[in-house]
Order: C-alpha cells, then sequence, then structure tokens
C-alpha cells in the first residue's frame, strides 16, 4: 500500500525516462543520500569507516565498472585487479612527476590510463567470449603483476618495491581523517553512480545490452561491435582504474602490486554475480556483502563456537571463512542467479501489493 | 491497388554461395524493384534464408555480383547493411531478451543517433534531446503495431506472436528502405496472420518499403506479393508474378516432389 | 648447447606435470562443457589425502611396510576423490546445468574455495610430504655425445612416464570401452545422447570421478617434487594456457600443450628473462595463450567453434 505507482502518471516522455520513475523510490534513495553525508559521519567511529564504510564505497565502485562490462555488455573479465592496478600507479606517477597536479586531476588521468589499457586488452574480445575471453584477461592481470613488481620505473624506483601517497588535498580540503577520506570517497561514488546510471539509460547502454543478448543480432541492426565492446572495455576500465587510485590512496596509503592480485579480480567479478549483474543497484549490494561477510564471520564463529563450548582458534576459523565463503557463493548461484538485486525487486513487488497477498 | 512500382534498386547476379562442400545457393539472379513485395519461396532447405543472409551481409558469396541502387557492394557487414537503409526479421526470433519491449526498438534507432557516449554519460543537450526524439518515433511504430500495452514487459515474457511482432517494430523503427522478413508468420494462427499481414501490406502502402519475405503459406504469398521468386535445392525455379509462378510446372514438380 | 638441451628437456618434463592437470581440465569439459576451475583445488586435496593418509597409515602399519602403506593411502585417497567428485556433481552441477559461463565459473571458483578450507581443516595446513619411493637423485645422461652430459633429473623423468602412461590409458578408455564411447556422445550432443537412452547423469558422476583421480595421479607428482602445500591450489592457473594451445576437447592437445608450455616457460626464463627483469614464466604462457586466441583460438587440436545465426 505505501508502495504503490498509482496515480503517477507520466505527462512527457521525458519523465518516464527519468532514474527513479516511481516517485518513492526517489525519495527513499534521496533520503539515504542525505543520511550518507550528513548523518553517517556522527554516528560511525573510526574503525567502522577504515574497515568497513571506506572499502565498500571505494569496492562499489570498481564492481560497478566490472558490472558495466561483464553484466550490461556480457564481457567476462578476470583481469579487474590489473587495472586497478593500472590506475593506481599510474595516478602515483602523475602525482609525482607532474608538478602541481591536483589530486582530482592524478586520480582522473590513472582512469584514463586505465581505459586506454582496456582498449587494448579489449581487443581479444573481438574475437572470443566466455572461458577464452576470461583466459586472455588472466593474461593482462599476470602482466601487470609482473610489470609494476620489475618495472622500476613505476614504482619510482623505491627499494622496497611498494609506493606510498600522503597529504593528499581536494580544492584545499585535506583528506586525511577517516571523515574526510569518506566523504570524498562517498562523493566521488554519487557522481560515478550518477554516470553510470545515464550510460545505462541511453543508446550506448542498449548497444551493450544488445551485444549481450544476442550480437550476431546486434550486429544486423546496425550496432557496431567493435565499437561497443571495445567503448565497453574502456567505460569499465576508466571506472575501476579510478577506484584502484582510490584504494591505493585512500584506503591503504601505501602499497605493492600484491593488492591488485588475481584474487582482488575474483573478488570483484563475486561481487557483480552476488550483487546482480546487470544491475546498477547490484553492485552496492554484491560490494556490502563481500566487504562485511568475513568480517561478520570473523566475529560470529567464535560465539557462535563459544555456545558450544568449542574454542575456534584463528587458523580454524579462516578456513571457515574459505568454506563458508565458498559454500554461499555456489548457494546464491543456485538459488538466485540474478543476485541480490533480483531479491530486492521481488521484495519491492510484494511492498507494491502488501498488506494484500495478491 | 495502384501501385506505384518503381526501378530496380536489388540486383542479384549469378550468386553462388557455398559451406565447405555443400552449395548453398547455385547460380541464382533476381532484381527487386522499389516499393515492391518480393516473395521467396521453396520447398524445405531451399536456401531461402541463405538468399537473404547475402543480402543482409552476413554471409559473403563466393561467385556473384550485388547492385544497391545500382552501385556494386564488395564485401559488406551486417552493420553496413543496417546503415544502408536495409532492416531485417528472423525465423528463429532474434529479439534481444534481458531488455523491455520498448528498450529493443529503441535499439532500431541505432544508425539515426549520432551522439557520443560521453554526452549519454553526462545526459544534457543534444543526447537527451536525441533520447526524445527517437522516443518519439519509436512510439510512432509502437502505435503503428497496436502493442502499446506491453511496452515495459521483458521480451522474455511475450507469446511469440507478440515477440515476432516486437521483432517487426524493432526493424520498422530504422525507417528502411527495404525491409527483409524471414518467414514472419511461422508458427502463428489464423487470426494472428491476417494482423501481420495487414501490417506488413500497411507498411508497404504507407511508408512505401520495398519487402522481401520468405514465407510458406501459399495463400498469404499469392495474396500479398507482387513478384515471387522460387528457390528449390539452391537454385531458381520460377521468377514472375503469382499467376505465373502457380501454374509452373517445375513449380508444381518442386512442391509435390516428383521425382527428386 | 648442452645447457639448451638440458633447459629443454627440463621444460618438456615439466610441460608433463602441466599437462597432467590440463586432462582434468579437458576431461570434464569434454563431457560437460564446464570448465572446472576447481581442478587446482582437486589436486591439492588429493595430495593432502595422500600425504596424510600414508602418514596416518604408515604409523599405524608400524612404520617399515612403506610400500604397503603408499597402497593403501593411494586406495583411501581414491576413494575420497570419488566422493569429492560425486558431491560436487550431485550438489552444484547438477543444479546448475543450463546456466551460462560465467555463473559455471564462478560455481567452480567457490567450489574452489570450499576444497581449499575443507581440506586444510581435515587434514592440516603446514608443509607435508609426499613418499612414493620416486628417485630423487639427478642422473648424467649422453655423456658420450657431449662433453660432461646433460643433467635429468630422474623424478621428472618418472613423473613424465606416468603422465604419459596416465594418457595412453584415458586415451584406450576414450576410445574403446562402452563407457568412453559414451562420455564422446554427451561431450558432442547431450539431447541426442539423452535419446538414446545414455543416462546423461551417471556419465557426468564417472566423468568427474575419472576426473578426480587424474587429480590425485597429478597431486602425487607435483606433492612428490615441491612438498604439498597450499601454492598447489595455484597451479590451475598454470596449467590454463596448456588447455587453450592444446584445445579444450583434446586429451593429446592437453600433452602438446602441455610440453609446449613447459618448454616455453624454461626457455624464455633462461634466455629472456634477464633482459627483462626475471620472472617472466607467470605470464609468458599466457601471452603465447593470448596469441593463440587471437588468431586460432580452438588451440592446436579442439573442435572449430562455430557460431549460427
Amino acid at each position: 500500500m505505501i508502495y504503490r505507482e498509482n496515480g503517477q502518471f507520466k505527462t512527457s516522455y521525458g519523465a518516464d525516462q527519468q532514474i527513479f520513475p516511481i516517485a518513492q523510490d526517489r525519495y527513499l534513495v534521496l533520503a539515504i543520500i542525505a543520511f550518507a553525508f550528513i548523518g553517517v559521519p556522527f554516528l560511525a567511529d573510526e574503525y567502522y569507516f577504515r574497515a568497513i564504510l571506506i572499502p565498500f564505497l571505494i569496492l562499489s565502485l570498481a564492481a560497478l565498472g566490472v558490472n558495466l562490462l561483464v553484466g550490461y555488455c556480457g564481457q567476462i573479465t578476470l583481469g579487474a585487479g590489473a587495472f586497478m592496478a593500472i590506475g593506481a600507479y599510474a595516478a602515483y606517477n602523475f602525482l609525482i612527476r607532474v608538478p602541481h597536479m591536483p589530486l582530482l586531476g592524478a586520480l582522473i588521468l590513472g582512469g584514463l590510463s586505465a581505459a586506454g589499457m582496456g582498449i587494448l586488452f579489449g581487443i581479444p574480445s573481438l574475437r572470443v567470449r566466455g572461458l577464452y575471453l576470461a583466459v586472455a584477461t588472466l593474461a593482462a592481470q599476470f602482466f601487470a603483476d609482473w610489470a609494476f613488481l620489475r618495472i622500476k620505473w613505476f614504482t619510482n624506483d623505491s627499494s622496497s618495491g611498494s609506493v606510498s601517497v600522503s597529504n593528499l588535498q581536494v580544492f584545499g580540503f585535506p583528506v586525511e581523517s577517516p571523515v574526510e577520506k569518506y566523504l570524498f570517497c562517498l562523493a566521488l561514488l554519487v557522481v560515478f553512480g550518477l554516470l553510470a546510471k545515464n550510460l545505462t539509460r541511453a543508446s550506448i547502454g542498449r548497444q551493450w545490452m544488445a551485444i549481450r543478448d544476442m550480437d550476431v543480432a546486434a550486429e544486423v541492426i546496425g550496432i557496431r561491435p567493435m565499437w561497443a565492446k571495445l567503448s565497453a572495455f574502456a567505460v569499465s576500465s576508466f571506472f575501476v582504474g579510478v577506484a584502484g587510485a582510490l584504494w591505493g590512496f585512500v584506503h591503504l596509503g601505501s602499497w605493492e602490486p600484491a593488492a591488485f592480485s588475481v584474487d582482488r579480480s575474483f573478488q570483484l567479478l563475486f561481487m557483480v554475480i552476488i550483487g546482480g549483474m546487470g544491475s546498477i543497484v547490484g553492485s552496492f549490494f554484491g560490494a556490502a556483502f563481500i566487504v562485511i561477510l568475513p568480517i561478520f564471520l570473523s566475529q560470529i564463529l567464535p560465539a557462535l563456537g563459544g555456545l558450544v563450548g568449542v574454542h575456534v582458534s584463528t587458523t580454524v576459523a579462516s578456513h571457515m571463512e574459505l568454506i563458508i565463503f565458498g559454500a554461499l557463493i555456489v548457494f546464491f548461484l543456485i538459488v538466485e542467479p540474478h543476485g541480490l538485486a533480483r531479491l530486492w525487486v521481488t521484495a519491492k513487488e510484494k511492498l507494491r501489493l502488501w498488506p494484500f497477498p495478491h | 491497388m495502384s501501385k506505384k512500382i518503381g526501378d530496380v534498386i536489388l540486383d542479384l547476379q549469378n550468386i553462388s554461395l557455398r559451406f565447405g562442400g555443400v552449395k548453398a545457393l547455385t547460380d541464382i539472379s533476381f532484381d527487386v524493384r522499389e516499393h515492391e513485395v518480393r516473395a521467396i519461396i521453396g520447398p524445405n532447405g531451399a536456401g531461402k534464408s541463405s538468399m537473404l543472409n547475402v543480402i543482409n551481409g552476413v554471409y559473403h558469396p563466393q561467385e556473384g555480383r550485388i547492385f544497391w541502387h545500382g552501385e556494386e557492394r564488395r564485401k559488406m557487414e551486417p552493420h553496413m547493411a543496417a546503415r544502408q537503409s536495409i532492416a531485417r526479421t528472423f525465423q528463429n526470433i532474434a529479439l534481444f531478451k534481458g531488455m523491455s519491449v520498448l528498450d529493443n526498438i529503441m535499439t532500431g534507432r541505432i544508425t539515426k543517433m549520432k551522439s557520443s557516449f560521453v554526452e549519454h554519460a553526462l545526459w544534457f543537450g543534444r543526447a537527451r534531446r536525441e533520447e526524445l526524439e527517437h522516443r518519439q518515433k519509436v512510439e510512432e511504430v509502437i502505435d503503428f503495431l497496436e502493442i502499446q500495452h506491453i511496452r515495459k514487459t521483458p521480451v522474455g515474457r511475450l507469446p511469440y506472436g507478440l515477440q515476432k511482432r516486437v521483432e517487426l517494430a524493432r526493424a520498422l523503427a530504422a525507417e528502411p528502405a527495404m525491409l527483409l522478413l524471414d518467414e514472419p508468420m511461422a508458427g502463428m494462427n489464423v487470426e494472428e496472420k491476417q494482423d501481420m499481414c495487414r501490417f506488413i501490406l500497411d507498411v508497404n502502402d504507407q511508408f512505401g518499403t520495398t519487402i522481401v519475405l520468405i514465407e510458406h503459406d501459399m495463400g498469404v504469398v499469392m495474396d500479398i506479393s507482387d513478384r515471387v521468386v522460387v528457390l528449390d535445392y539452391g537454385k531458381k525455379i520460377g521468377d514472375g508474378v503469382p499467376d505465373e509462378v502457380r501454374s509452373s510446372p517445375e513449380v508444381i514438380k518442386a512442391y509435390l516432389g516428383a521425382g527428386h | 648447447m648442452a645447457f639448451f638441451l638440458e633447459t629443454l628437456i627440463g621444460g618438456l618434463m615439466a610441460g608433463m606435470l602441466y599437462s597432467l592437470v590440463a586432462l582434468g581440465f579437458v576431461l570434464i569439459y569434454k563431457a560437460s562443457g564446464v570448465f572446472n576451475f576447481a581442478q587446482g583445488a582437486m589436486v591439492l586435496f588429493a595430495a593432502l589425502a595422500m600425504a596424510r593418509f600414508s602418514e596416518w597409515i604408515g604409523a599405524a602399519l608400524g612404520g617399515d611396510s612403506l610400500i604397503l602403506a603408499n597402497i593403501l593411502a593411494f586406495l583411501a585417497a581414491g576413494v575420497v576423490m570419488f566422493i569429492v567428485a560425486w558431491v560436487i556433481e550431485r550438489l552444484v552441477l547438477r543444479n546448475l546445468v543450463n546456466q551460462e559461463g560465467a555463473t559455471l565459473l564462478m560455481a567452480t571458483l567457490g567450489i574452489t574455495y570450499v576444497l581449499e578450507g575443507i581440506g586444510q581443516t581435515l587434514f592440516g595446513s603446514e608443509i607435508y610430504k609426499i613418499d612414493v619411493g620416486m628417485p630423487k637423485d639427478p642422473v648424467m645422461m649422453l655423456e658420450s655425445v657431449f662433453e660432461g652430459g646433460i643433467l635429468i633429473n630422474k623424478e621428472d623423468f618418472y613423473a613424465a612416464l606416468i603422465a604419459a602412461v596416465l594418457v595412453v590409458l584415458l586415451t584406450i578408455f576414450f576410445q574403446k570401452t562402452s563407457t568412453g564411447r559414451a562420455l564422446r556422445a554427451v561431450a558432442d550432443d547431450h539431447q541426442a545422447a539423452l535419446s538414446i537412452g545414455i543416462p546423461l547423469n551417471r556419465i557426468w558422476v564417472i566423468v568427474w570421478c575419472v576426473a578426480g583421480v587424474v587429480a590425485l595421479v597429478a597431486g602425487i607428482i607435483w606433492g612428490s617434487k615441491l612438498g604439498v602445500q597450499f601454492s598447489l591450489a595455484t597451479v590451475a592457473m598454470r596449467a590454463l594456457p596448456v588447455v587453450i594451445l592444446g584445445g579444450l576437447t583434446s586429451v593429446p592437445g592437453a600433452i602438446i600443450g602441455g610440453l609446449i608450455i613447459g618448454v616455453g616457460e624454461k626457455l624464455s626464463e633462461v634466455y629472456i628473462g634477464p633482459m627483462v627483469g626475471g620472472g617472466i614464466e607467470i605470464w609468458f604462457a599466457y601471452m603465447l595463450a593470448l596469441v593463440f586466441l587471437l588468431f586460432r583460438p580452438q588451440g592446436l587440436f579442439g573442435e572449430k567453434i562455430i557460431d549460427r545465426v
């Protein structure tokens, strides 16, 4: 009853095509964003920012990028970690080598570098798909692993192999404390989320989805597969590259190539699948799930063990985490292959009728 | 019934198509005139769909020449055919199952959209205006084909007959000069067939679109086509107005299967 | 020249080890179209089982009948792998029959994590030894042809021999037995196989069990050479380029592909590596696979992938 769109008639195509055509959706999202900007800084403590909120925001951005490529355009990638690395190291080099380079500029340039490499490593998608494309993206991943480890120029000839940044600021505002970092990442995520939503409801989004659903038919109606696929790689890698730069700059502060290994690529892919492929909000759900799950398990498992009188050591706990994580992934894939986003949509459908059963 | 049939816009000369050792088409020549309804008929496996694929650029014939509007076509990719104003539907529906009816038809407008994806991302100015203009045009097609009530439905959920209509809508949205229809009435009941016939004739009538269609229902073919090409085992065995073709002995033999 | 031959032969033998893992990939893909990313975890799990079983059984038997202990351990580990394979097929794959490739891939990744977790919980997470009596000392060969001879590792040699025997057995299995024929039928066309009465589900269980045994053999050989440790699970990633080169559907392809990758990695590391800073073997195999993907995606021996309009 609360969630009815009754009476909300659109009198123009423009109104029909807005991001949240149902008024309740609009209010809800605006309220959440307002709360995120204004409420959370007062309620959360430093641990929450560092361990949960900031990683969630940055990984959401990365998951969004991966979702554009995998969920909307149907091109599988196991190399997203490499593009995070490219974004991070490129941004780092721009920051320290170009005098007076502002932080935002470095981030954007890092993203653009990742986009460029994304186009290059997206070329195999013009020839192959599925598992074969996945192998091609793995090639990018392992090459990046090696390049950032062995080519000294990237790390500014650092002897330890790791790089670090400090004293970040945007337009004069410092980005040092957890709250400042959180607000910075949140602002960027909102902007990028808007860009992503615009892309998916516009012509390019439809081209991507057409390629995903039936690329031969897409070609017949005039879509150029090369343009559609490579643009998907470019945009996706841009998002992922900026996220990588944020991860290194804002979350880690100092990092090594191992931060962007193939495990990171898998992690992002899991977020997209569990959250919901082809869904913007699904990317957020997936990121939240993957970020919170290990923390949740590490709290809950010893507690449960205590209940039954079993002492759960940290090694056993970490093994259990592996098992539960893997099992949950398989469970989700079997039970709801369209991810949490589909569950959300189903819940909203039920809410339209509540309290009536049908 | 006075329709102005124009000059030849598509001329196929000596087309031969092989897949490995299998000869799909052998030395086929025929032409299509502007504004006419040209049917391609023949028993199963005669090569009709392959013929459409050749016109469309999906298959490239090993021999033969193709003239479109008088100009010879070299190797053409399907998306180039689309940009040259040739649209088509498929025998097994080729809709984008993950999208709604509206979005599917909007993809038909792709060749007419000019703004870049950066503009899309920012959603202002030209991108926004274009999107609304194209929406307007698509709504006209939706009205024409009477599918307003399902415009937001994901196509995967629609019954077969409606999916075929949506596919036609997508092809029409491109405002094509020539429309290739591959068995548009397959699997339909009598009412649906009548509706589809009506739509095809309306398209030809109101927009002047040239239609090349593959169809098995002889009644439909004889009724609505201006000229007919008959294929059998990849060869042309008949070409002319429906009455001529209907009484040709070769055609009758092919369909009744005498002595193959 | 002698050094080159040494490197070459070393590469060939390393390649055989990759082939063993690649065989598991090919088997499952051939029969069910599923790419089993969990093959590496299966190798690790099998190796862990073998290592610990031989340890426990050896201790129970009194410590001097090593061969008996090893045989019993092998049988026990084999049974364990059958169970693992059956559970995976039944619980996971059967419920995901019609899903798309990405979903299946992710499912096998999930299985990887579960196997790694369970394996380490059941068998422990330290480094274990497998000792099946393979001679470990290197030997000098061909001293008459080359001055000083070529150094060949006996263990690698025996490993390659075992792998070759396994391949021959598998090829005979596929070509000559009725089950093998049924497997090939299933790989070709599920519907057709069903319609002539081949029990699809049983076939899939059999295939996964065979893959499990292959994983066990691979696990024993790798574990004997490197010790059983967690990094064994990542061996699946090293073997991926092998199936790209050889063809996902070809058993001989897995062997040839493995040899090529093994040799390629060794040679590139030795000759090109020093010029660019070393450590290039991680991505050399993948770059080779990338080249194949661009020009011959079906690999050397795989079936051509055709798309119909």
